[in-house]
């Protein structure tokens, strides 16, 4: 079966009722249930967009492809380099206004949500005075620099009832729907630790001409190297898979304990280019994690180990501890056992788990073609005409910039950093 | 070799049992040490890396096994071709049409295996240009079970059953019930039901497929290259060959899959105890095509088509 759009409404209505479902990934029922709408202009959804860079270009071109299925509009754009100001333009082909100030684009234009994917330490107050200006907001992860702000734009949300989600694109991915079914039913027994890695081997220089690093420029563009904009890997990749553990085991963890260093591209960043953490969770359950710009050769990878498998959500699959042999063999063996000799189906294409896609193991979820950050964004303008979204969307994105934030002090102090009680929801 | 390898002992000691799995064991991975191109020390990895650009020297097995390959290579008119795999990563990387590509065209005049050339005289290989390599994934297994083959005979194991992922079995001796071990070949329209039987004393099925079976469904493995197009084959057909040579049925299980009916009546003509089942599952039912029906006549092998 390949997971189509169509097979994946299928699969979210027949896991509607499921545990699952309701305590994982309540907001998986919208596709089933969307928010009614016409085609004309009053039912349109009016969209801006603050932050046309690489990933905002990125969202431009995803909610372009729900232009005409959700009847929406990305009305305005904005970006404050100009390079990108004109790119904004561009691919918008001029039918958005552009601005070069966030607040002239709120003042000046009727919009009913914005999706902000401008640097992590201008999250905050974009996405806290869009709220209080009556916009609801989808912002890219993570959510602000410091743990003050996070619990700022959080409470913002609650005082003005606006939406704010946070682009941890996983929490619509149908894979994990379906993992978390695997774990919720048993397939991989208790699960008893979590490992997770982000490698690439990348100096991770987005902008070459900026004059070198500590330019005003540099700063600007390369924002992702200085502690004063960003917590470099840790926000920037971490901060996903720390989401996704916290989703997979239901909780926030108890401490997380790390360590970081610049030890390969010393260049004058700020940001670590490599670090270790461990997080440790309720009933003994351990997250190690470590992320390196210098070596690529394990890639990208979260895992959850339990006493009868193991899931590897990045990659889709699952592998059984101690796998059933194949039906044929087993039929043999039970023959020869029987002195018998009859045919059996031993020949033929190669059975799934000794595939050399990738041996001993299982797909998770059938091929699928879904984007996910479009299933996200799809989601995000249907709780738009709903006027709400499920408050632990918002939830996962808080917890997970929390101790994010969390990590990056244990890694820079070398102590077991717990949570502050006046961030714990 | 990327799957899981199976070895049945029927009705022996079990101290026997083990001795002779651990000397089968030994040379399946001495042959994957040697032949893997994934194993940067493998034999055949050093020498696509060496005969790219000088005259490379190789020991007498593996100068045997690349002879065996241009044979096979001969035989089947360039259908068994263990150069193509930059054809074939080149169009996983590269999205769009072929037809029109030069630079596509102009790596398929680069390959083929008559441009690797064997001196027998020095047992010198060299390639005629730098994009050549050699990928023995058509050949390994059905190579590794021509070894596990002389472990048993050596060892005088009577009766056995060997599997590379079922799409390389060796069928050694009789079935401990008596008779010739009956080999059905997996409808995977119906799986568990055989869409075509071999009887093999002491002789291999192989299979070659554009998809692998995952539960009850198939999925696309295309990863066979037509030497005529240089594209990637993706139609849903299997073709199994039964051989007493578990490595001629490895090469021309592969060769099969991209050759006409009457072309491969010809291949098949040639040897005396060979037989092969093509099925084509592009109608939504599995539809054979048998060819030749030979009886082994030998005092190890036996080879009845039904």
């Amino acid at each position: 079966m390949f997971l189509n759009r169509k097979k994946f409404l299928e699969m979210t209505a027949a896991m509607a009722g499921s545990t699952v479902m309701a305590s994982a990934m309540p907001w998986f029922s919208v596709f089933n249930n969307p928010a009614p709408f016409g085609s004309g202009a009053s039912d349109r959804v009016r969209v801006g967009v603050i932050g046309v860079g690489s990933r905002g270009t990125a969202l431009v071109y995803n909610l372009q492809e729900l232009k005409n299925s959700m009847n929406l509009e990305i009305a305005a754009v904005c970006d404050n380099y100009e390079p990108h100001y004109e790119r904004a333009i561009e691919i918008t082909n001029g039918e958005a206004e552009a601005f070069l100030d966030f607040r002239e684009m709120i003042e000046n234009v009727e919009l009913d949500a914005v999706v902000i994917a401008t640097p992590l330490h201008e999250h905050a107050h974009q996405a806290i005075e869009c709220m209080n200006a009556g916009l609801h907001v989808f912002c890219e992860k993570a959510m602000a620099r410091t743990m003050d702000d996070v619990k700022a734009m959080y409470d913002t949300h609650i005082e003005t009832g606006k939406i704010m989600l946070i682009g941890h694109q996983r929490l619509f991915n149908p894979v994990y729907l379906q993992a978390m079914e695997k774990i919720e039913r048993g397939d991989i027994g208790p699960i008893t630790m979590l490992r997770g890695w982000w490698h690439r081997n990348t100096p991770w220089v987005f902008y070459d001409d900026t004059g070198g690093r500590g330019t005003a420029l540099d700063r600007q563009r390369n924002w992702r190297f200085y502690d004063e904009y960003s917590a470099g890997m840790l926000t920037e990749l971490g901060s996903h898979h720390f989401q996704v553990a916290n989703w997979v085991l239901g909780g926030i963890p108890d401490s997380v304990m790390g360590a970081g260093s610049i030890n390969h591209f010393d260049d004058g960043r700020e940001v670590y280019d490599n670090f270790g953490l461990i997080f440790k969770y309720p009933n003994d359950i351990h997250f190690t994690y470590d992320c390196i710009t210098s070596n690529k050769h394990n890639g990208m990878q979260v895992q959850v180990l339990g006493n009868d498998g193991t899931i590897e959500l990045e990659s889709n699959m699952w592998f059984e501890e101690f796998p059933v042999e194949p039906p044929a063999v087993q039929q043999l063996i039970d023959n020869i056992s029987d002195d018998e000799n009859a045919t059996i189906p031993i020949g033929g294409a190669t059975w799934i788990p000794n595939a050399p896609i990738r041996l001993g193991g299982r797909y998770i979820s059938p091929d699928y073609e879904l984007n996910d950050t479009l299933l996200y964004l799809e989601g995000f303008i249907n709780f738009v005409r709903k006027g709400n979204a499920p408050e632990k969307l918002t939830i996962e994105g808080y917890n997970a910039s929390i101790w994010t934030l969390l990590a990056e002090e244990a890694a820079k102090t070398g102590k077991e950093v717990r949570c502050p009680e006046k961030y714990i929801l | 070799m990327g799957t899981r390898f199976h070895l049945m002992l029927p009705g022996i000691d079990e101290d026997f049992g083990q001795i002779i799995f651990q000397k089968v064991k030994n040379e399946v991975n001495r042959v994957e040490k040697k032949l893997s191109r994934f194993l940067p020390e493998s034999d055949i990895h050093r020498l696509n890396e060496a005969a790219k650009h000088y005259t490379a020297q190789v020991d007498d097995e593996l100068f045997d096994i690349l002879k065996a390959c241009k044979l096979c290579y001969e035989v089947t008119c360039g259908a068994f071709d263990p150069t193509l795999r930059p054809l074939y990563e080149y169009q996983h990387k590269m999205v769009g049409a072929f037809v029109a590509d030069p630079v596509f065209f102009d790596l398929k005049r680069r390959l083929g295996f008559e441009k690797v050339r064997l001196n027998e005289e020095k047992q010198y290989v060299s390639f005629e240009n730098s994009s050549l390599e050699i990928d023995l994934g058509g050949f390994g297994k059905g190579y590794a079970l021509e070894k596990v083959k002389e472990v048993l005979l050596k060892n005088r194991v009577k009766s056995a059953f060997v599997s590379f992922g079922e799409s390389s079995v060796y069928a050694h001796g009789d079935h401990p019930a008596g008779g010739a071990w009956k080999i059905g070949i997996n409808n995977y329209l119906q799986p568990g039901e055989s869409a075509h039987q071999f009887s093999v004393s002491g002789g291999s099925v192989s299979t070659s497929s554009n998809f692998y079976l995952d539960g009850d469904i198939l999925r696309n493995h295309s990863h066979i290259i037509s030497p005529k197009s240089g594209e990637i084959d993706s139609r849903p057909i299997a073709v199994s060959v039964a051989a007493e040579s578990p490595v001629l049925a490895e090469m021309l299980s592969t060769a099969f899959m991209s050759m006409d009916d009457d072309d491969i009546f010809d291949v098949i003509s040639q040897y005396e105890s060979l037989s092969a089942v093509k099925i084509d599952y592009s109608t939504g039912k599995a539809n054979n095509t048998h060819f030749n029906i030979t009886l082994l006549n030998t005092e190890h092998s036996e080879l009845v088509e039904s």
